[in-house]
């Protein structure tokens, strides 16, 4: 089935099964390997993209339920200039370390700085609780959202 | 061979419906984790599909004549949490489901269908006599929630049947909910609790208290609940309460939790809501 959404800002028509997972296509299909797959069940989000600015679990997510709408992963965020602010904080801060869970960090970070352009500690925990992290113990992480925050994400 | 379908309007999902054994296909939240293989590989479904987040005729929260609030089939967690006309409790209850991302994906409808003595949203929903509404090609019937889930996994529904709607009650009492589980966001939850009150001049006029995962279903009984409504609160006596209610708690063992300490929990849960309607509050 021919499924038509817009990647990265780019209109794509991508023919394959409709129950085939986002992240799938993602990475196999269209070979943007920076979205990750973790647990593969909706449980530490290192596979977060955008859908319509929403971050979702690519994982779990059916190409089809992507049919008309806006994508964007981690090679299309890169484009941006809330991209800057965002991976130099986490440079700053000691917000990545091995990385895997970066992408989806980065994303879901975007994703509370647009609705709430000044978080609390507390709100930005809530917001990335779904992305798991093995290496930097989240502080790192919650101080590199707060100084994206200072700096402000220009959208 | 599996077939998926991807209706766009209501009325060609029904006759879909009536023609195949389908499994109802909403955010997939449930449905993707179950069918999984691993990573490269189509969910392993083992019969027809039918897609349904593509009706958007399901994707509404409106408010009737009489108050009430339907919640179309389609909708999301995160469109409810933020619509101003849900009362408060379901959101408190919403918030803590999973995490913000599933929350983007994930239906209301899904929860309800997925049947699990573990879903969240079900406590509220059975608490304040929400229904749902069934549709197919022969018409619509509406059933409560409490009646709709039969126990794990089973549901009083007919292979036509889809569920188009929950219809949901403007919020009228106190409550008291806490959810028990190992991690804040995405634990399934080992226990959890919801009690609702109403006091008027030092008598109890409205009583009711829901538990999750203690048993094949949410646990609500109104026989127990009518015993105590309209008693004086000082002649509540929380052991009598408690000892009705002890029996009807009967966890099991699992991977997450044993069914001491899930039934310990329940009962303490209500000892704290008991206290806290009759004023003492020990937080
Ligand atoms: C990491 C993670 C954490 C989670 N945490 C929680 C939690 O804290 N609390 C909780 O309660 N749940 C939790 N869940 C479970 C899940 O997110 C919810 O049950 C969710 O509400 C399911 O909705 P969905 O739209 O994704 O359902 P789907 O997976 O699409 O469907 C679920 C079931 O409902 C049926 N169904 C769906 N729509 C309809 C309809 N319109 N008519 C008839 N049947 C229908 C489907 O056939 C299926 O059997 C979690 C899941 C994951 C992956
Ligand atoms: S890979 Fe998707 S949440 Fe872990
Ligand atoms: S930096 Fe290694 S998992 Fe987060």
């Amino acid at each position: 089935m021919e499924i038509k959404f817009v990647l990265n800002h780019k209109q794509v028509a991508i023919d394959v099964n409709p129950s085939m997972r986002l992240l799938d296509v993602l990475r196999d299909v269209c070979h943007l390997t920076g979205t990750k797959e973790g647990c593969g069940e909706g449980e530490c989000g290192a596979c977060t993209v955008l859908v319509n600015d929403e971050p979702v679990n690519s994982c779990l997510m059916p190409i089809i339920n992507v049919f008309g709408k806006e994508v964007i992963t981690i090679e299309g965020f890169r484009e941006t200039k809330a991209y800057k602010v965002i991976s130099s904080a986490f440079a700053d801060m000691g917000g990545s370390q091995c990385g895997f869970c970066t992408p989806g960090m980065i994303l879901a970070s975007y994703a509370v700085l647009r609705k709430n352009p000044h978080p609390t500690d507390e709100e930005i925990r809530i917001a990335l609780s779904g992305n798991l992290c093995r290496c930097t113990g989240y502080q790192a992480i919650v101080n590199a959202v707060k100084l994206a925050s200072e700096k402000g994400v220009k959208l | 061979m599996i077939h998926y379908f991807v209706p766009s309007s209501l009325k060609e999902a029904l006759k879909i419906l009536n023609e195949n054994d389908c499994y109802i296909f909403a955010g997939g939240t449930d449905l993707m984790v179950q069918k999984h293989l691993s990573s490269g590989l189509l969910p392993n479904f083992d019969k027809d599909v039918l897609f349904i987040m593509k009706i958007n005729e399901l994707n509404y929260i409106e408010k009737d004549n009489e108050g009430n609030i339907h919640i179309g089939a389609t909708t999301r967690y995160n469109e409810i949490e933020a619509s101003s006309l849900i009362p408060e409790i379901y959101k408190t209850v919403i918030k803590e489901i999973a995490s913000p991302n599933i929350r983007n994906m994930a239906t209301l409808a899904g929860n309800i269908g997925n049947a699990s003595p573990a879903g969240d949203s079900l406590l509220p929903l059975i608490l304040n006599d929400a229904e749902v509404v069934l549709s197919s090609i022969d018409g619509e019937r509406i059933i409560k929630v409490q009646d709709f889930i039969l126990g794990v996994k089973k549901l009083d529904r007919k292979q036509n049947e889809i569920i188009k709607e929950i219809v949901i009650k403007p919020q009228e009492l106190d409550y008291f909910y806490r959810k028990v589980g190992s991690r804040k966001a995405e634990s399934i939850t080992k226990v959890s609790f919801l009690g609702g009150y109403k006091i008027e001049k030092n008598r109890l006029v409205d009583f009711r208290v829901a538990f999750g995962s203690v048993s094949t279903k949410v646990v609500r009984n109104q026989e127990v609940e009518n015993k105590y409504i309209n008693k004086e609160l000082k002649d509540i006596d929380i052991d009598s309460v408690v000892n009705d209610y002890t029996n009807l708690v009967t966890p099991i063992t699992d991977q997450r939790s044993n069914k001491e300490y899930r039934h310990k929990v329940a009962m303490n849960l209500l000892k704290k809501f008991l206290k806290e309607i009759k004023g003492g509050r020990d937080e």
